[in-house]
């Protein structure tokens, strides 16, 4: 009877060390998991608060040269007395590229979510990475062929006989050249993003 | 069956390592193939638009000769140009210390962001001049501005002849840094 009994306590504290054991060694190899994905999270985590702040940047850049629409006051015979972005293609063209930028960012912050959840996800990090080189081309793009226009329309041209609009259209102006800046931050954003995903593929 | 197996399965680990190198290597060698491209088209493009000037043999208003120094865009256009083919050509030395040793990890990093930041470069440049372009063939009614290629006409093509050039480029850019981030990621 006894015997049983020192049997039963035996029993109990060697099931307890061995789930010891086996609980530390879990541990153990978790914590490495998250040391060895620990700066990729980190990486994961400045991706998503860059990912934002390009989407912010990309969406005033879009809300405020398509919500450009000037009317002067006074009529004169050679020139027209109304100005919105869809009068230049160029315009049109950089109010369509950064829309097609806050909805790809939009639509990549699940993604990123998801790589910061699981540090070690290669394929979409690839996918993203692909994507955003293609974005980075394309919101520069936008942005360098409405800053040709701006330029054009702060100063004019003597020699093609280009008269720089700016001057009677002031707001206009303001307008459209503080969307062209929202823009090359949100492009400077972007490679910054390709750089940071760049960093965070290498294998270790 | 035993010892097969066993030999097999030490046979296995070799195997494994050497197509990892060799992929990376091929990619390699088509990333000097495609810089070469690369350097050709932009050279072209910045040379093209550079050579180009249309002298027209009686005077229109103020006008009489249409160089590329007449418009800022396409002065910065054919910086832009100069500037990535001399990038280009200097990277080529990097490219090749790839193919030699494919296991460099921080190089293709710092290789993947120097293409990022030129193509940003050629990209904004080519796309600025691509809007002048644009304007230069169709005018604007609105802006009051007039389509100058209806009298400039060689120089207009010359023009839009070297866009194409460096729109080559971007592509091709493009593609070197997609490889290179594909061979990052293998390794």
């Amino acid at each position: 009877m006894a015997d049983s009994s020192s049997t039963a306590i035996n029993i109990p504290e060697s099931k307890s060390t061995k789930s010891k054991v086996g609980h530390v060694a879990y541990a153990a190899t978790t914590k490495a998991m998250a040391r060895k994905g620990g700066w990729k999270r980190g990486v994961a985590i400045f991706d998503f608060i860059l990912r934002i702040c390009a989407l912010v940047a990309a969406l005033a850049a879009t809300t405020t040269m398509g919500t450009t629409d000037q009317t002067l006051p006074f009529f004169t015979q050679f020139f027209q007395f109304q100005a919105s972005y869809d009068d230049l293609p160029a315009f049109t063209f950089f109010v369509v590229a950064n829309a097609i930028a806050s909805g790809y960012l939009v639509l990549s912050l699940p993604f990123s979510i998801v790589g910061i959840v699981r540090p070690h996800a290669a394929g979409i990090k690839l996918m993203l990475l692909i994507f955003d080189i293609l974005l980075v081309a394309f919101t520069s793009a936008a942005a360098a062929a409405a800053a040709a226009i701006v330029y054009l329309a702060h100063n004019g041209n003597s020699k093609t006989n280009w008269f720089a609009i700016c001057q009677q259209f002031n707001d206009f102006c303001q307008r459209i050249s503080g969307a062209v800046v929202a823009s090359f931050i949100a492009a400077f954003i972007f490679i910054f993003l390709v750089m940071l995903s760049a960093v965070a593929l290498r294998k270790h | 069956m035993k010892e097969s197996a066993q030999e097999a399965g030490e046979v296995q680990p070799n195997v494994d390592e050497a197509p990892k190198a060799a992929p990376n290597r091929g990619i390699s060698i088509l990333d000097f193939i495609l810089r070469i491209v690369a350097i050709i088209s932009t050279f072209a493009s910045a040379i093209a638009m550079g050579k180009s000037n249309n002298k027209l043999p009686f005077f229109t208003r103020s006008i009489s000769r249409g160089e590329y120094q007449d418009l800022p865009t396409f002065m910065f256009f054919v910086v832009a140009n100069s500037i990535t083919s001399a990038y280009l050509v200097l990277s080529l030395a990097l490219s090749i210390f790839h193919i030699l040793k494919s296991g460099a990890k921080v190089t293709r990093t710092v290789l993947i962001t120097l293409d990022m930041i030129i193509l940003s470069l050629l990209m904004s440049g080519a796309s600025a001049a691509a809007a002048i372009v644009h304007l230069a063939h169709k005018g604007n009614v609105r802006a009051n501005w007039f389509a100058i290629c209806q009298e400039f006409n060689s120089f207009c093509v010359r023009v839009s002849g070297s866009l194409v050039g460096s729109f080559i480029g971007i592509l091709v850019l493009m593609l070197l840094i997609l490889f290179s981030a594909i061979a990052l990621s293998r390794q």
